[in-house]
């Protein structure tokens, strides 16, 4: 584990020094920035909790609670989260193993009520995660390598320069037609992102609401998703977020899956 | 020419010039203004309560319209040609702009969940078309093992396939049914055949068949009045006059709708039918009298012929116009805004045919002249005359025969009355054969039904609809429901919770029900959402579990089969109450059942109303209580008979049935003033009652004959229609010009012979 992560850490180095060549003024091309997105490093492993707050277009809202545990080692994501709230659902957890290599995911539930561990499986990456606006494609990385990508423009949004970037799916039937990402330039966060339908209508837009280092990593603290043709929206708040507590491995059992929170 | 001549000339060309004018200004502001309202949406009473709670229902759980495309391959559907099929389908559908990806429902965009040993699985059923025998195979064991889609998205039998496309009720044009059934058929070849149904389709055929029907049959309608009216008054310009009359007074009343803009809503293309039918009763009486002051008279001149007509004519068609305008204006009590106008713009029409009969007619006959075949009439009339007289004894004779057969035929008619349902459906205006029945009927059988009713429960608490007790409430009723034949199928969120718990433990049929505690009902839900599609279950239950839709697939979208599934969902009502749950209905048809409740509702007020009003005017009028109950007579037998044959024929009561009662009141108020008001005059000059009835009946009797003669021949041919709301409209038509001429010169007749009415005292020497 450490051995891997020394790895990723110079390899990283490597790629800054090699990027710290190119004369400052070069015009970035659009895959430079998604590849600097994308590399923006994140830690090995997080912790925290996540308010997930569901509001539909009537202004109802379905607020839950979650506590997770994430493990990333470049080539795998695993990711374990237990319910919090409400009450009824609580102790429901949820499993999940991605893989870099195209692999579908694997994927856990344990229902409490029924005192068992399920494995589920979906064949849609374009499927919402938890009724929220969020697919599952929409949470993980996807790597710049899968798109097009076109740099539009450099502005100022709320006070932060940003690259505007233009992404088109190299498959064909990719469920966005294409996506346009502002990406702060002094952190390689996504700012902001706009999603279009296959028809080419504005669909869905991603905002972050807030960012901030967390023990020495760029990360996203609260981001909200608004998908404009159902004005239903989706607000993911993270809480005490941790960075790289080494959490072990059989944290992601299906046994740990049981043990609840 | 003498000076009154000449003012006579110059008032007439006056009134031309006016008449025409006015016609001219309205049709253009017609053809500016006018438009047909197809949103069925618009002929709802907005603020009432049932539709304000199905409208905001069906925005809650997006309720929609299905249009119901199926796909039918004798030789099975899970073949590489047919599933491609059903894919092109389901996306060309989603592409089009009037649907959104989750409008449309087929076996291609539908989830499998299913159960293994070890877990669950949500996916398609096939994204890329499958081509080998063996995963045709598997397709095939998936669709038969999963009930969520077996029997409702493909056939038991494995033949036919259906794609449902959701629209949102209202919204749907007689454009877009075009576009829409060409799409479909499109699809069609050697092997499969191209279904489509639907509640938008049938209203979309409906919208073009009725009035392109209308369209066809109406200048038949016109030339064999004309044709009947010419044979009757032997006389081109008074034919072409009172046609013209009718014309006039059906543009100025859709003129004044149009300047008023006030859409053309489809019970308003009855305006013309009552139109026709008093506008040609005015003619008739106007040259009925002109034609007699030239035979008493035959060398007068136009200008004193023209002006007894007027005289005389005044007073009983004054009465006449403004008793029928009052029953018609009646009609505002109604609820329903179409109705409504209904009225007020049949009372304007009236109120022009009454103008243009005192001052159109008149001036006709000065500017294009007149000449009745008076040596022709001569001998007929005599021949006429003694025939009435003939008819008048007889009857009078044979009283206690009239009064028995009138008895008789009432109470028939009332034991018919008690079988009238009132029918909000669609689809039975079509023919048994025509290709939407069939289609229908042909989905029906393969699937759970292709009318929906949504039945909306509510409850205080957060998280009702997680409780086992009420979710199984649900369950029982959607089981009793679905015990009536033509309940096809039912779908609630009860359906998915037992799909997920008989999946979560290994497919185990037995675990096909509604788990112990409401942690496992919530927790399947979650699962649910993380798994499936949670926009499913936006149409099934809101954010808080507390609001859900049960949707009742029902094989019809007639009152009684609605009314009997509610009968059943009714008996759930109680328990439901006593679980802090209230019971609601919504969805297109249960407005449509609603809609003609109000609709008869309104008629029967207005039918009450209106006979009271011509009660109190007739006594008014004629000073005369007896008066007034004996003139009010033929409408009430006419109304009796009215709905006692519908009911005995089976003829359900709809938005245009309903209405002809109103051409009872119009016409039998017609009838029986100027009956009684020929009878008053003529009582006076000769103070004989048998005389002055043999008079009455060959002057009036004629004319009433005249006018029913002609407005049932010309109805009459709507029988030969090919959209049977309209032939039963042409069968009632003239079945209520009939009783109402039967009653007017039979039993009113002979009662104001018998009870003396106007006589000044008690005769016993008349007697007969």
């Amino acid at each position: 584990m450490m051995m891997k992560t020394t790895v990723k850490i110079f390899a990283l180095a490597i790629i800054s020094i090699a990027m710290a060549y190119q004369p400052a003024n070069a015009q970035l091309t659009g895959q430079q920035v998604m590849e600097k997105v994308y590399n923006n490093p994140s830690g090995d492993d997080t912790q925290g909790s996540l308010t997930m707050t569901l509001t539909n277009s009537r202004g109802e809202q379905r607020i839950r609670t979650l506590k997770q545990f994430i493990k990333d080692d470049g080539k795998m994501e695993k990711k374990i989260m237990f319910f919090v709230s409400p009450a009824d659902v609580k102790n429901t957890s949820f499993m999940s193993w991605s893989y870099t290599d195209g692999r579908s995911d694997d994927q856990w539930i344990y229902l409490p009520a029924l005192k068992r561990t399920k494995r589920i499986s979906s064949d849609g990456k374009s499927d919402y995660f938890m009724g929220s606006d969020f697919t599952y494609d929409d949470l993980g990385d996807r790597h710049p390598n899968q798109d097009n990508h076109k740099l539009l423009r450099e502005e100022k949004v709320d006070g932060k320069e940003c690259y505007v970037v233009e992404s088109t799916s190299k498959e064909s039937g990719y469920m966005y037609s294409k996506t346009i990402t502002w990406v702060m330039k002094d952190n390689y966060l996504g700012l902001k992102r706009e999603f279009y339908d296959e028809r080419g209508r504005l669909l869905k837009v991603l905002t972050i609401e807030k960012f901030d280092k967390v023990d020495g990593f760029w990360t996203i603290l609260e981001t909200e998703m608004h998908n404009v043709q159902k004005d239903h929206k989706t607000n993911m708040r993270f809480n005490d977020v941790q960075k790289n507590k080494g959490i072990t491995e059989s944290k992601f059992t299906e046994r740990s899956m049981t043990l609840g929170i | 020419m003498t000076k009154i001549e000449k003012n006579y000339k110059l008032i007439s060309w006056a009134i031309m010039v006016i008449v025409l004018v006015l016609t001219v200004f309205f049709i253009s502001s017609m053809r500016k203004n006018s438009r047909m309202e197809t949103n069925l949406d618009e002929y709802m009473p907005k603020t009432h309560p049932a539709f304000v709670y199905s409208d905001q229902a069906e925005e809650w759980f997006n309720i929609k319209d299905g249009i119901l495309i199926a796909i039918e391959n004798k030789s099975g559907i899970y073949n590489p040609q047919t599933l491609q099929k059903i894919k092109d389908i389901s996306l060309d559908l989603i592409d089009m702009e009037e649907f959104e990806e989750n409008d449309v429902m087929s076996l291609y965009t539908a989830d499998n969940i299913l159960g293994s040993e070890d877990g669950m699985e949500v996916n398609a059923f096939y994204s890329s078309v499958p081509k080998s025998e063996v995963m045709l195979e598997e397709l095939k064991q998936n669709v038969q093992t999963n009930d969520m889609v077996y029997g409702r998205l493909v056939s038991t039998d494995g033949t036919t396939a259906l794609v449902v496309a959701g629209m949102k009720s209202g919204t749907f044009t007689p454009e877009f049914y075009e576009q829409i059934v060409e799409f479909a058929r499109g699809f069609e070849s050697d092997e499969e055949t191209i279904y489509i149904a639907g509640r938008p389709i049938v209203e979309g055929t409906m919208a073009l068949l009725g009035p392109a029907d209308m369209k066809r049959m109406v200048p038949i309608v016109i030339v064999v009045i004309g044709l009947v009216l010419f044979i009757l008054l032997r006389s081109i310009r008074a034919t072409a006059a009172t046609l013209i009359s009718v014309f006039v007074s059906s543009i100025w009343a859709f003129g004044m709708m149009s300047v008023l803009n006030v859409p053309i809503y489809s019970v308003s293309t009855m305006i013309p039918v009552m139109l026709i039918a008093i506008g040609v009763a005015y003619g008739i009486y106007y040259y009925n009298h002109l034609n007699r002051y030239f035979l008493d008279n035959p060398d007068t001149s136009r200008e004193s012929a023209v002006k007894y007509a007027v005289r005389i004519l005044f007073a009983p068609l004054s009465m006449a116009a403004f008793t029928t305008i009052i029953g018609f204006i009646s009609l505002l009590s109604s609820q329903v805004y179409p109705i409504k106008y209904f009225g007020i713009f049949t009372a304007v029409g009236i109120f022009t045919a009454y103008l243009l009969a005192l001052l159109f007619l008149p001036a006709a006959v000065i500017v294009f002249g007149y000449k009745p075949k008076v040596k022709k009439n001569v001998v007929k009339s005599v021949a006429r005359g003694s025939a009435f007289r003939f008819l008048s004894n007889k009857l009078l004779l044979n009283r206690w025969w009239v009064y028995g057969t009138v008895w008789m035929l009432i109470i028939i008619s009332l034991t018919g009355i008690q079988k009238v349902w009132i029918n909000s459906s669609f689809l039975d205006k079509f023919e048994e054969d025509s290709d939407i029945v069939i289609t229908d009927r042909f989905v029906n059988s393969k699937f759970g039904g292709t009318s929906t009713l949504n039945v909306i429960l509510e409850s205080e608490h957060v998280n009702a609809f997680k409780q086992p007790e009420n979710l199984r409430l649900i369950d029982q009723m959607q089981n009793e429901t679905e015990k009536l034949a033509l309940v096809g199928n039912s779908f609630s969120l009860a359906d998915y919770i037992k799909r997920m718990n008989k999946v979560m433990n290994a497919d185990n049929e037995e675990f096909y029900d509604i788990p112990e505690n409401n942690e496992m009902v919530a927790q399947y839900l979650l699962l649910y959402e993380m798994s499936g599609d949670p926009e499913n279950l936006t149409k099934l239950i809101n954010y808080d579990y507390n609001r859900t839709n049960i949707t009742f697939q029902l094989k019809g979208d007639d009152s009684r089969t609605i009314n009997e599934a509610l009968g059943v969902i009714k008996q759930f009502e109680e328990k439901l109450n006593e679980q802090g749950i209230t019971l609601n209905y919504a969805g297109s048809g249960y407005k449509a059942l609603v809609f003609t409740d109000l609709i008869l509702e309104g008629q029967v007020m207005s039918i009450i109303i209106s006979l009271g009003l011509v009660l109190i005017l007739l006594t008014l009028m004629f000073r005369s209580i007896k008066a007034g109950l004996i003139g009010s007579l033929p409408i009430l037998i006419t109304a009796v008979l009215s709905f006692g044959v519908m009911g005995l024929l089976n003829i359900p009561l709809s938005t245009t049935t309903a209405l002809l009662s109103s051409i009872a009141i119009g016409i039998g108020i017609d009838y029986a003033i100027h009956f009684l008001q020929y009878y008053k005059l003529n009582l006076s000059h000769s103070g004989l009652k048998i005389t002055a009835i043999y008079k009455t009946m060959n002057q009036t009797g004629k004319a009433i004959m005249f006018n029913a003669v002609v407005v049932i021949s010309g109805f009459l041919v709507l029988i030969f229609s090919v959209f049977p709301p309209n032939r039963t409209l042409g069968a009632l038509v003239s079945m209520n010009m009939f009783t109402s001429l039967l009653g007017t010169l039979s039993v009113m007749m002979i009662l104001i012979f018998t009870f003396n009415v106007f006589a000044k005292k008690k005769s016993t020497k008349d007697k007969v």
